[in-house]
């Protein structure tokens, strides 16, 4: 890439780590002009997942996981998240339909947006079942098993895709980039064991949040990546989802995006339910969440997702999602301050970044 | 010999490997190395493309847990134990995971072959070398009081029938089919577990195995 863009000279590194790959790059460059070493770095990411059918690329991804105990057992990485999935779900009174709510929400937003791969391969095209057509709940429930509670409409997208931002000194960005540019306000990364069947006792977590968490249902790296980013950028965690006004965080699944609420601390065990029902995280909620779509309706191309998912908030921060949208349906006006969440593994690895409007 | 902690690793004139069956699997797979096998052009939009396969023999060393692996082949369970906080771990891990412990050696424990379903799913999609077993039951499986768990198949069951909590056994496959991997074996259930009535959820689980059934059955 550096060769091809003219870059040649410049130093370089690339960071490979699966989902989390776009966050853990915006991590790496935050670090690096935080240093005071550079005063501009820029951040690209790329996945070409359409050169093999959709079978091979989920053996692919999964020789990301575990290979000696979990991947040759048949697992990919849907039927690892579902088996998570189903014990959240039962252990938080959600059901099917509960996590039916993030999918409809994500693809129906895409369908907005006629960059997004949703749009392009079903809500535009006269061949999908979903040809200009609202989805509902029922739609979610009557697509085809992928693992239970999962299906199809709960599962995100195989994607071509790349992304770029760049991350400067405020100065730097003061002068080329007036009226543009976004804070990142507050940054958070965090790993977790590779396997989620080591989650259940583990010593570190139990010392820090208490005996048997996270368990198989939550993901620890989340909130232990999203308290640091909310500590820097000052929010307390009570408030968050109050604080927050746009998020774009890493909907695999619609079950992880359920997740990620969780650990978020966007709501609690006791009232997950009502969260999620009440559609908190919808355009007129509390804190409108994947209004580019995500992972399941504009794409997820591994390598790009994070940094897509950082430019998706940064277009409410600054007022350009209309014209990046090609529509001001899905606008959140007066947008302050964006979560952006990347996820990788079976939560094996989790940034998380707060940015505000400057 | 230094830092008990430390893996030990035999040297390389040390290890004769006697007992080979490096190609016993193999069937009639060929290795070709990288190869092009051909390209597709499409003219209206003078696009391009060019075919690869690359097939190549290769293996990972158990290193420290090869105990684990020669186990699987003799039909033992091998799990391992700190002895300081006596934490125990299936899969076996080699050095303790408490840093109070400070990375202590564990020691190898042989273990029960039964456990408790923590987690489990119905899957309906996987891999390319997996999709004809479909609909299949992947559960983590807690084993012999481990404090970890990990995921195998359960057979030998209706799909939508396995519960959290339920008892398991390990059932091996035949000893000369075993290739020292998880794949030697899977879980049934435990011997006198009973499925429990149908309900609205196991019914809707049912039907949404039928058409994944239905599907399986038009593979070649």
């Amino acid at each position: 890439m550096h060769d091809h863009l003219g870059l040649v000279g410049l130093p370089h590194v690339r960071i490979e780590n699966g989902g989390n790959t776009g966050g853990s790059a915006l991590y790496g460059a935050f670090l690096a002009v935080k240093s005071g070493l550079f005063d501009c770095v820029g951040v690209y990411g790329w996945e070409t997942m359409d050169n093999v059918t959709q079978s091979q690329g989920s053996e692919f991804i999964a020789l990301a996981s575990d290979t000696r105990y979990e991947a040759l057992a048949g697992g990919i990485y849907p039927i690892y998240y579902a088996a998570m999935a189903y014990k959240f779900m039962k252990e938080n009174n959600l059901t099917e339909e509960d996590f039916a709510m993030a999918a409809i929400k994500n693809r129906n937003y895409a369908a907005d947006n006629e960059k997004s791969q949703f749009y392009r391969s079903d809500y535009n095209n006269p061949k999908s079942p979903y040809y200009k057509k609202t989805l509902t709940v029922e739609d979610v429930m009557e697509s085809r098993l992928i693992s239970y509670p999962l299906k199809r409409l709960d599962c995100c997208l195989m994607s071509r895709g790349g992304a770029f931002t760049l991350v400067t000194s405020e100065e730097w960005a003061k002068k080329h980039a007036a009226g543009n540019y976004v804070e990142i306000a507050g940054a958070g990364l965090s790993s977790c064991t590779i396997r989620a069947g080591d989650r259940i006792d583990y010593p570190g977590w139990n010392e820090k949040y208490g005996k048997g968490y996270p368990d198989m249902t939550e993901f620890a790296a989340c909130r232990h990546s999203g308290e640091v980013a909310y500590d820097m950028a000052g929010i307390e965690y009570k408030n968050a989802a109050k604080e927050i006004d746009v998020a774009e965080v890493h909907d695999a699944f619609s079950s992880s995006e359920t997740q990620i609420y969780k650990a978020l601390h966007w709501c609690d065990k006791d009232n997950i339910q009502e969260f999620v029902r009440e559609k908190r995280t919808f355009l007129d909620g509390d804190v409108p969440t994947n209004i580019g779509g995500g992972l399941m309706g504009y794409g997820h191309p591994v390598g790009a997702t994070g940094i897509m998912s950082t430019l998706e908030t940064m277009y409410h921060l600054n007022d350009t999602a209309p014209k990046k949208h090609l529509s001001s349906k899905t606008y959140v006006k007066d947008a302050d301050t964006g979560l952006v969440n990347s996820h990788a593994g079976t939560g094996t690895s989790i940034s998380n970044f707060i940015l505000r409007r400057p | 010999m230094g830092d008990k902690r430390m893996h030990k690793i035999p040297g390389h004139n040390d290890i004769k490997w006697d007992d080979k069956n490096s190609d016993k699997f193999r069937g009639d797979i060929k290795e070709t190395g990288i190869g092009f096998m051909g390209y597709d052009f499409d003219s209206a939009t003078e696009q391009f493309k060019v075919f690869l396969h690359y097939d190549q023999l290769y293996y990972w060393k158990y290193g420290e847990v090869s105990k684990l692996g020669k186990g699987f082949v003799e039909g033992e369970f091998w799990g391992t134990q700190c002895p300081k906080c006596g934490d125990k771990f299936f899969p076996p891990r080699v050095n303790c995971w408490r840093l109070d412990c400070n990375l202590e050696r564990s020691d190898w424990i042989k273990l029960s072959e039964t456990g408790i379903v923590h987690t489990f799913t119905i899957a309906g999609w996987s891999g390319k070398s997996s999709l004809k077993r479909h609909p299949f039951v992947l559960a983590y499986v807690i084993v012999d009081g481990c404090n970890t768990s990990i995921a195998n198949e359960i057979r030998n069951i209706e799909p939508w029938d396995p519960e959290f909590g339920m008892p398991v056994k390990v059932v091996w496959k035949p000893k000369a089919e075993r290739q020292g991997t998880v794949t030697d074996w899977w879980f049934e259930p435990a011997d006198g577990w009973k499925a429990g009535p149908m309900t609205p959820e196991k019914e809707r689980m049912k039907k949404l195995c039928q058409p994944v059934i239905e599907w399986v059955q038009t593979m070649k």
